[in-house]
């Protein structure tokens, strides 16, 4: 019932305290889709990063509301920033996601070890649990990482160019699977991409960067041609 | 095998030497994965020159300061040294880790400065100290000959505390190393991780200086985790295999340098090169390459 989970006020994000964009005012749903659209360079990932606690706002703040317990982050990163010396297989790599819930000095449970398992195979994963990480391909990576995520428990999944070099087949079936799962278990998702079709069949809100200003709306209202048309000749200008 | 048979006897005279050396052989790469995994491998390399330089610093405040030390094996000189040691190789990594971090100019510049200044630093200072002459200038060269049973039980201690922290805490450092991002979003605290692993690197190259010397402790660190990296698929694997190497490549040059009068120290090091040359071209053969 369009419950606020998040909400940007005159927030200004960048690195080492030099705005990079200004301004942003924005909200987001509880158990919503959104889309993130931008240009390389406009600042899509460094406003991941600064949601995401890993920068902090240059001014303005983020609120997120929680009732409880502080909410859990589900993160997807690009799959080619991990370095390949690392001797993980895709097991070890997805099996990370629990650590948050396991204190110091505890093995891990089987409890957990089995819903890692679960999670690979609910992406379709399970081939890689014994293949080591840095040798499978973007896709498989990005498989993986988002198991990764899912095993979380996340209140919120954040996805960085998930599908960015990956087949249109596996992008179908990687965002459909995300689109179902979150509707399923009610998660909120964050979704950077460049991916138009993608972001008109699954997002239903739209938040657009472009040239320092921000643009949000339905999905529907801000992708027409008229809208788009718009968005450019005031970036022109 | 007669000398085999001598060595492995619980009379034999040198025996503090061979358990000393194969306890680093086994524990140097346990913290050598991780600084091959985190791309410090020169650090590998300066971190054991300036524990050196440390030690020999140490050994010479009684003598700047106008005490006499009476023998270079007194548990006091060698809490002493163990001191210095600790306290040069723990600032170092302290320092360039924090440098590193920061991002600013060419780490390998820095590591390279520190570890030839570091070299020349220890040359000097004993080279002013009638004490160098006679046993430190080995100790630094990696003869080990003479270590008592306190040496022992302190490396033991040392390497067995180091040992119980990495098994404890392995999936923190590990994830911290891996992926800081997600280690931040997990609410893990990053920077106490960091430390902990930088002073277990720090304890660990200390101890293997003090015991065995800077040139073995350099290539047990890194050559048996170099050599696994070929082999091992996983993360346990290749810890594993590393310490085994380590500790194998301990006892056997142990063994070698015996058997030929041969100084310790470089003995193990060849052998380990031998070892990692033999990986290097089986791993091509085996991979078709």
């Amino acid at each position: 019932m369009n419950e606020l989970l998040i909400t940007m006020d005159n927030l200004s994000i960048g690195y080492n305290g030099q705005p990079m964009l200004s301004g942003l005012t924005l909200s987001i749903t509880r158990a919503s889709f959104t889309a993130i659209l931008g240009a390389n360079g406009s600042g899509k990932s460094t406003l991941l990063k600064t949601l995401l606690g890993l920068l902090p706002p240059v001014a303005g703040r983020i609120d997120i509301v929680s009732a409880g317990a502080p909410l859990t982050f589900g993160y997807v990163p690009q799959s080619n920033q991990f370095d390949p010396v690392y001797l993980l297989t895709g097991f070890d790599v997805a099996l990370m996601g629990v650590y948050g819930r396991i204190r110091v000095g505890h093995l891990i449970s089987p409890v957990e070890r089995d819903f890692t398992r679960e999670c690979l195979q609910a992406v379709g994963a399970e081939d890689f649990f014994h293949k080591r990480f840095a040798e499978l391909s973007g896709g498989q990576k990005q498989r993986v990482l988002i198991a990764r995520a899912l095993t979380t428990r996340p209140d919120i999944l954040v996805l960085d160019e998930p599908t960015a070099g990956v087949d249109r087949e596996t992008t179908t079936a990687v965002l459909e699977f995300i689109s179902e799962i979150c509707k399923e278990k009610k998660i909120t998702v964050l979704l950077v991409t460049h991916d138009f079709s993608a972001v008109r069949r699954y997002a239903e809100k739209v938040i657009w960067l472009h040239e320092g200003k921000i643009f949000q709306g339905a999905a529907g209202e801000l992708l027409t041609v008229e809208r788009m048309a718009e968005i450019f000749e005031i970036g022109m200008g | 095998m007669e000398t085999l048979q001598q060595i492995l006897s619980f009379e034999f005279l040198l025996r503090n030497s061979l358990y000393t050396s194969v306890l680093v052989g086994f524990a140097c790469p346990l913290v050598g994965v991780f600084l091959v995994m985190r791309r410090l491998v020169f650090m590998g390399v300066a971190l054991p020159q300036i524990s050196s330089t440390g030690v020999a610093i140490a050994l010479s405040l009684p003598l700047w300061f106008g005490f006499k030390l009476t023998e270079h094996g007194s548990h006091s000189a060698h809490m002493l040294a163990f001191v210095g040691s600790i306290a040069f190789s723990l600032t170092a990594i302290l320092v360039l880790a924090f440098l590193e971090r920061r991002g600013r100019g060419l780490p390998e510049g820095r590591l390279g400065s520190a570890y030839v200044v570091a070299a020349a630093l220890s040359i000097l200072v004993l080279s002013k100290n009638p004490y160098g002459e006679i046993g430190w200038l080995d100790m630094l060269k990696g003869e080990v000959i003479a270590i008592s049973n306190f040496d022992l039980v302190l490396t033991a201690a040392t390497l067995t505390l180091v040992l119980a922290a990495l098994g404890l805490f392995h999936k923190e450092l590990l994830l911290v190393s891996f992926d800081r991002e997600l280690a931040i979003i997990l609410r893990k605290k990053v920077v106490f991780w960091d430390v902990l692993l930088y002073l277990l690197i720090g304890l660990t190259v200390s101890m293997a200086v003090l015991s065995v010397g800077p040139l073995i402790a350099f290539g047990f660190l890194l050559i048996p985790a170099l050599t696994a990296h070929q082999y091992a698929r996983n993360m346990r694997q290749f810890t594993l295999l590393a310490s085994l190497i380590g500790g194998s490549a301990a006892f056997f040059g142990f063994w070698i340098a015996y058997q030929w009068d041969l100084p310790v120290g470089p003995t193990d090091v060849v052998l380990l090169g031998v070892l990692y040359a033999i990986g290097w071209a089986a791993a091509k053969l085996l991979h078709g390459e």
